[in-house]
């Protein structure tokens, strides 16, 4: 463990060389968040309607976590680089060394976003709450919690991106297996709370990864109880074991493909 | 003069075929990018019908007209990236040294450069915009003036990224600057304009002019309106004009500025 | 009737220096610190038509640059430039119809299409009636034996041909100058050899003047009867190939690997740079010894190995910087 410990560190330090160009990509950021403002002042008559059990500020502040969130762990460079390394055999010479590949890789991309998440996170709500003058009502235990399960849906979505990429064991090319992904969270996890879409589509995306990954830290920060954390939870574990032992097998198997091949 | 601009379209033209050839050489990748573009783009449609189910009325906008207003941003976005692909990409140009090809030639350097490469996906972008038109109810006249505001969008698009991409003449690196730029454009281009208010509204009208390159075609389209109609060619032009100006005294200073910016 | 008229030309650069770590990235946004080039220092030639001058020098010595003053692509900092009576500066569109250039492997070709079709793209660049390209291309053909490839892909090609159909898509316009910049940087022998005779030929037949800048002696000794060696932006000789020759290219190194030890102490014309028993190096004087008497003296059958070299320009150069100061 301590190993990976240290790729996570010095992936960090040459990741905080560019922190200007993180501070940049904020910039993006702040405009989505400004245009998503004016669009629900917009579609909102006032304030306090509730439209699917949501009110204006918990509409924004949900958009802005799942913005956020998608900010932070979104990897299609982190995608491509396992499917190149599976395309080109370099995932081979990987095997000898003393640390597995997926350990590897997982680690190095959550230094990427941890980076992320200190800008994002942190600039972020700062940025919501001068637009909308209010915090939701959490207290320090609760947004203690809601940080879990944003830390539990970044590892979540970290292993499925590293099943995606090791897929290509199996297709020539995974890379749109990632878009496909990358278009459902994008679509029915981030624009607004899934109560808004019709029943059918919810009890779908309940048992997605949008559920972990997207909606269910979101949906904790802007109205947290505790029975809907001890579910997302409770998903999310599930989600975790599943993702992780994909990737093992997948892995295993693979590998196996290539040196039957000879790569 | 007119035997001038004539031989620069013919060879611009000329550019932009041999750079359409290069991407067709693999005819699958080629069809594949235009194809799967178009459906990327769909996948806007679910939010908007969702939206529109809770408000049937979106800053002036009903959901057809938002349609167009996609179909519009898609169609320019897809113009600009086609036909001139190099332009967004004009300050690495500028900064690896490799204005100095197109400088011994006798065209225009600015057109010689952009027109060397074409974005096979920004075709989808294009379709997916007719696409979009013919959903919305597409006449004659409909269609003349969407294919003149694609033009206008798109060549506003372009201007706005040789501006900032030629900062780089003075700046060295204005990469980063130019992509956001190009990010805010495309960004409100797909918003109705009647959710922004008072100053922000300013700001889309000038600074970053998506007011003039997006919201105004479509309120012509709906309305047909010749007062806004001449102010967006005035604008193409205007600000066409003043990317030709600023790259090429950026280009002057390249030449005679004793500040290496190249590797030279 | 001067063709090229370089007048006390210069050109200075200024570069940003960068100290190391965050502090010195914060230091260069806020106060930075420049250090002057002169990449160009007072220059002054004359070029005759249908010349072949060879503008040689080290690395960094300033040919690239003077090249982009006369092209129009830099303006001098000081001083005058006119190549074909036209002044670059002012009219570099007018100067681009009448001159041709190649800049070392910088490509201008799609290489997705045949040379024959790129041939055609340049035509129109230049504005060339298509039937008028199309006679070109023929007459080119001939002349340059591009029959072999003048119908597959550039990208198909070897780097010799590839190069050969970048000289030739410069030519298509007819220019009455043609600018080369390192044309044979990196090329192997016989390929530089190939080139050599292109422009030899294009030279002979259609007396176009050509200005090539090189790193490389051997380059210009076949090429050029007269030649200017620059060095730090400085003119350091102007003078005929027959006057370099018998001044300084005059020795070759001659680099040997041998079954027995020879003992070439004492011989007329030959001197031992290098003695390592078995493996000598020696320069041999070609006045005096010619380089054929010299390996006799080796025995061929006793030579394992040879390598014979031209002196290094840089040797020649210090050469001349040192007659200079005796003067």
């Amino acid at each position: 463990m301590r190993k990976y410990l240290y790729i996570f560190k010095s992936e960090i330090m040459t990741n905080i060389q560019y922190i200007g160009n993180v501070l940049f990509g904020f910039i993006g950021f702040f405009v989505m968040m400004f245009i998503f403002l004016n669009l629900w002042q917009a579609i909102y008559d006032d304030p306090n309607e509730l439209i699917a059990g949501y009110n204006m500020n918990q509409t924004i502040w949900y958009v802005a976590i799942t913005e956020v969130l998608w900010s932070i762990i979104s990897g299609r460079k982190y995608t491509k680089k396992i499917v190149e390394d599976v395309k080109t055999g370099n995932i081979t010479y990987n095997l000898n060394k003393p640390y597995s590949y997926i350990g590897y890789s997982i680690f190095n991309h959550l230094a990427g976003c941890f980076i992320r998440f200190l800008v994002y996170f942190i600039l972020g709500l700062l940025l919501v709450f001068i637009f909308l003058g209010s915090f939701p009502s959490l207290d320090i235990v609760q947004i203690l919690l809601v940080l879990l399960t944003i830390f539990l849906a970044t590892l979540i979505n970290t292993l499925l991106l590293t099943f995606i990429g090791l897929f290509s064991f199996i297709v020539e090319d995974s890379n749109p297996f990632y878009w496909v992904y990358s278009k459902l969270i994008l679509v029915l996890g981030v624009m607004f709370p899934i109560e808004f879409f019709p029943p059918i589509v919810q009890t779908f995306i309940n048992y997605s990864p949008i559920y972990v990954v997207s909606y269910g830290p979101a949906r904790l920060f802007v109205n947290f109880n505790y029975s809907d954390f001890i579910s997302i939870i409770i998903a999310q574990l599930i989600y975790l074991i599943i993702s992780f032992l994909l990737c093992l097998l997948i892995y295993k198997k693979g590998v196996k493909k290539l040196n039957v091949n000879g790569g | 003069m007119l035997m001038e601009v004539k031989n620069q379209i013919k060879i611009s033209l000329l550019s932009i075929k041999y750079a359409i050839m290069r991407e067709m050489l693999n005819k699958i990748s080629f069809i594949t990018n235009i194809v799967f573009m178009i459906i990327n783009n769909s996948t806007f449609i679910i939010q908007w019908v969702v939206l529109f189910s809770i408000k049937n009325d979106i800053g002036g906008y009903s959901l057809n007209e938002v349609l167009l207003l996609w179909g519009l941003a898609s169609s320019s976005f897809g113009v600009s990236r086609f036909f001139f692909k190099k332009a967004f990409d004009l300050s690495t140009t500028i900064n690896n040294g490799k204005l100095d090809s197109y400088l011994v030639q006798p065209k225009n350097v600015l057109l010689s450069v952009i027109t060397t490469d074409v974005e096979p996906s920004a075709l989808g972008d294009m379709l997916y915009g007719y696409i979009v038109l013919l959903i919305y109810g597409i006449t004659f006249k409909l269609f003349l003036l969407f294919t003149l505001f694609s033009i206008c969008s798109g060549l506003i698009i372009t201007a706005i990224t040789i501006i900032f991409n030629s900062l780089s003449f003075w700046f060295g690196k204005s990469d980063l600057l130019a992509e956001k730029m190009d990010g805010f454009m495309t960004s409100f281009a797909t918003y109705p304009g009647g959710i922004f208010k008072g100053v922000t509204k300013w700001i889309l009208l000038t600074i970053i002019p998506v007011g003039i390159a997006n919201y105004m075609p479509v309120d012509v389209m709906r309305n047909f309106n010749l007062s806004y109609l001449l102010i967006i060619l005035g604008f193409t032009i205007f600000i066409v004009t003043t990317a030709f100006i600023v790259f090429y005294k950026g280009l002057k200073r390249y030449s005679s500025s004793n500040l290496m910016i190249a590797k030279i | 009737m001067t063709i090229i008229k370089a007048d006390h030309l210069y050109k200075t650069f200024r570069i940003k220096e960068k100290e190391k770590g965050f502090k010195g990235s914060l230091k260069a946004i806020f106060k930075p610190k420049y250090k002057t080039i002169k990449a160009v220092n007072n220059i002054s030639f004359e070029v005759e038509k249908g010349e072949i001058i060879a503008f040689i020098g080290p690395n960094g010595a300033g040919k690239s640059t003077t090249i982009k003053m006369l092209t129009g692509i830099l303006y001098p900092s000081k001083g005058e430039v006119s190549v074909l009576d036209i002044n670059p500066i002012k009219n570099r569109k007018k100067l681009a119809y009448q001159i041709g250039t190649v800049f070392g492997q910088k490509e201008q070709l799609w290489t997705h299409l045949t040379p024959y079709d790129n041939f055609k793209f340049f035509g129109a660049i230049y504005d060339i009636n298509e039937k008028v390209v199309e006679k070109k291309i023929n007459e080119f053909r001939e002349l340059f034996e591009l029959d072999e490839f003048i119908n597959v892909p550039v990208r198909n090609l070897s780097l010799g041909q590839r190069i050969r159909c970048e000289i030739v898509a410069s030519l298509i316009h007819n220019p009455k100058v043609l600018f080369l910049d390192e044309p044979t940087i990196g090329l192997d022998p016989v390929v530089k050899e190939n080139i050599r005779t292109l422009i030899k030929r294009l030279n002979k037949e259609y007396k176009t003047t050509i200005f090539l800048t090189s790193h490389d002696v051997g380059d210009i000794e076949k090429l050029c009867k007269r030649v200017i060696i620059i060095n730090s932006g400085k003119v350091v000789l102007d003078d005929t190939m027959e006057n370099l020759k018998y001044h300084y290219l005059n020795k070759k190194i001659v680099e040997v690997k041998m079954k027995e030890m020879v003992n070439l102490d004492n011989e007329k014309g030959i001197t031992i740079l290098k003695d390592k028993g078995y493996n000598l190096k020696i320069e041999v004087d070609t006045k005096k010894r010619s380089v054929a008497d010299a390996i006799k003296l080796l025995n061929p059958d006793n030579i394992l190995d040879i390598n014979i070299s031209n002196t290094p320009l840089e040797e020649i150069i210090s050469d001349i910087y040192k007659k200079e100061a005796k003067k």
